[in-house]
C-alpha cells in the first residue's frame, strides 16, 4: 500500500497488520507443507511481502525515493498477480483437460490482446509519469486479472468443477482483491478522486481481507475433490455432443412446428 | 465519467459471476442433503410411470372434445382454467429436465480431452434458445390463462401436445442416464 511520509496512524496500521498477515500465512503454509502444493501462489505471497519489507525498508532510510519506488514496485506486484491466475487455472483444470484446453486459449488471447494494448499506450502515451501512467497500467493489469478470474468461474460454475476449501478461498480473496482495485483504481484515475484519503484505503483492506480469507482457508490442505461418480454414458466427447445436440433440435424443431398453426 | 464504465463493467461482470458460482456451491450442498432423504423416502413413493402418464392425461384433447360437446360453460370453464395450470406445472417440471440433460452432458465431458470450443458454444446457445422458448409458451399459456376462446384452447393444448412429444424423447434420454 501507498503509505505517504506524513501517512495516518490506520495506514501505518493497516500496513503493518499486512506484513505480518503475510508472514503468518508463509510460516503455516511451510509448517503444513502447503507452499509446493500451490507453489505460484505462494511465491506470489513471499514477493509481496518482500516488496513491502523493500518499501519499508526505504521508506525509513530515504524516505524522498519512496513516491517512485512504490510505483514501479506496485506494477511488479501486479504482473506477480498473474502467478496466482496461473495457480488457479492450474489447480482447476487438474482433472479436466478438455476445459483446460478452451481455458489456455482463453487465457492466451486476452493475455496477448492486453500486452498488445500495453505496449501500444506505453509507446503512443505524450509523457511517461510514474505515478499516473503505473496506476493507469496497474488499473489495466488488474481489469485483465478481473476478466480471466471471471473466465475462469464461469467455466468452474458451467463444468461444475470439484473444488477444494485451498482453491476456493485463493479464488474468492483474490477476486474480492482484484474487484475491489478495479473499482478504486478507475475511481482514483479521475480528476480529484485520486488524492482522497479514502480511495486510497480500498485496496489496502481489501488486500487484508483477502489475506484474512486465505489465511483461514489455508490452514490446512484441503485437495480438490475427485470426481463423485463415474457417468453411466459413453466417454466419447462426439458421441455425447451429438446426443445432446440431437435432443435440443428436437425440441426446437417442435417449437417451430407450434408456430405455424 | 463515461471512461469509467469498461472497468466498472468488468468488474461487475466478476461480481455476477463470483455470486453465482457461491449460490451454486451453496445449492449443491443442499441439493445433495435433499437428494440423501429423498433416496430414503424412494421406496413409499409412486413409479415415475405414473409421471408420464399424467404428462399424457393433461394434453391429451380427447378430454377437451368431450367437455366441450357435454358440459355446461362453468364446467367448461372450470377445465380449461385448471388444464392450463397443469400445462404451465407440466411445461416448468419439462424445463427442469432439460436443464437435466444439460447438466449431464457438462458432467461427462468436464473430463474428456477432445472437448471442442465450437461445439460447447453451439450446444450452449441451442440450449439457451430451447430454455427460452420454453418459457415463452409458459408466459404464453399464463396470458391466455383459463383461455377465453375455444380456438385459443384448442390451438394451447395442440402446441403443448407438440412440445411434449419433443421433450418426451429429452426426459426419455434424462431417465435413461439418471
Amino acid at each position: 500500500m501507498y503509505v505517504p511520509p506524513a501517512a495516518s496512524v490506520f495506514e501505518q496500521i493497516l500496513w503493518w497488520m499486512e506484513i505480518a498477515t503475510e508472514a503468518f500465512i508463509l510460516l503455516r503454509s511451510i509448517n503444513a507443507r502447503l507452499y509446493g502444493k500451490y507453489l505460484a501462489f505462494f511465491i506470489y505471497l513471499s514477493a509481496v511481502l518482500l516488496i513491502d519489507l523493500l518499501r519499508f525498508c526505504v521508506l525509513t532510510l530515504h524516505p524522498n525515493v519512496y513516491a517512485p519506488l512504490y510505483w514501479y514496485t506496485q506494477f511488479l506486484h501486479a504482473g506477480i498477480g498473474y502467478a496466482v491466475i496461473l495457480e488457479i487455472y492450474r489447480q482447476t483444470l487438474n482433472n479436466s483437460p478438455g476445459v483446460a484446453r478452451i481455458a489456455r486459449t482463453f487465457l492466451w488471447g486476452v493475455l496477448a490482446a492486453v500486452i498488445l494494448k500495453v505496449t501500444w499506450n506505453a509507446v503512443s502515451g505524450p509523457v511517461w509519469s510514474p505515478g499516473t501512467t503505473s496506476a493507469e497500467l496497474e488499473r489495466d493489469l488488474r481489469t485483465v486479472q478481473a476478466i480471466l478470474l471471471a473466465g475462469i468461474i464461469a467455466l468452474i460454475a458451467y463444468y461444475v468443477v470439484a473444488t477444494g476449501r485451498n482453491l476456493k478461498g485463493i479464488i474468492f480473496g483474490y477476486s474480492a482483491y482484484i474487484y475491489a482495485s478495479v473499482v478504486s483504481l478507475a475511481f482514483g484515475a479521475l480528476p480529484g478522486y485520486g488524492l482522497r484519503p479514502g480511495w486510497r484505503l480500498v485496496q489496502p483492506i481489501a488486500y487484508l481481507a483477502a489475506l484474512l480469507i486465505w489465511g483461514c482457508t489455508l490452514w490446512s490442505y484441503s485437495p480438490n475433490p475427485a470426481a463423485e461418480t463415474e457417468s453411466k454414458i459413453d466417454r466419447d466427447y462426439k458421441l455425447i455432443a451429438e446426443q445432446t445436440r440431437r435432443a435440443l433440435s428436437r425440441a426446437r424443431s417442435f417449437f417451430k412446428m407450434g408456430g405455424e398453426l | 465519467m463515461s471512461q469509467l464504465l469498461p472497468y466498472l463493467g468488468v468488474a461487475s461482470l466478476l461480481l455476477v459471476v463470483s455470486a453465482l458460482w457461491a449460490r451454486q456451491l451453496f445449492l449443491t450442498r443442499k441439493s445433495r442433503i435433499e437428494l440423501i432423504v429423498s433416496q430414503k423416502r424412494e421406496p413409499t413413493s409412486g413409479s415415475s410411470a405414473s409421471h408420464r402418464d399424467h404428462g399424457e392425461r393433461i394434453f391429451d384433447l380427447g378430454d377437451w372434445d368431450f367437455v366441450s360437446r357435454n358440459a355446461p360453460s362453468e364446467i367448461q370453464e372450470m377445465f380449461l382454467r385448471e388444464r392450463a395450470i397443469l400445462a404451465i406445472s407440466w411445461l416448468r417440471r419439462t424445463r427442469a429436465r432439460i436443464s437435466l440433460v444439460m447438466r449431464a452432458h457438462v458432467a461427462a465431458v468436464g473430463q474428456i480431452d477432445d472437448l471442442h470450443l465450437a461445439t460447447e458454444l453451439k450446444l450452449a446457445l441451442s440450449y439457451l434458445v430451447v430454455l427460452t422458448l420454453c418459457d415463452l409458451l409458459i408466459v404464453w399459456i399464463w396470458l391466455r390463462g383459463p383461455v377465453r376462446t375455444r380456438k385459443m384452447v384448442g390451438r394451447t393444448l395442440r402446441t403443448v401436445a407438440w412440445l411434449r412429444g419433443a421433450f418426451e424423447q429429452l426426459m426419455a434420454r434424462v431417465s435413461a442416464e439418471i
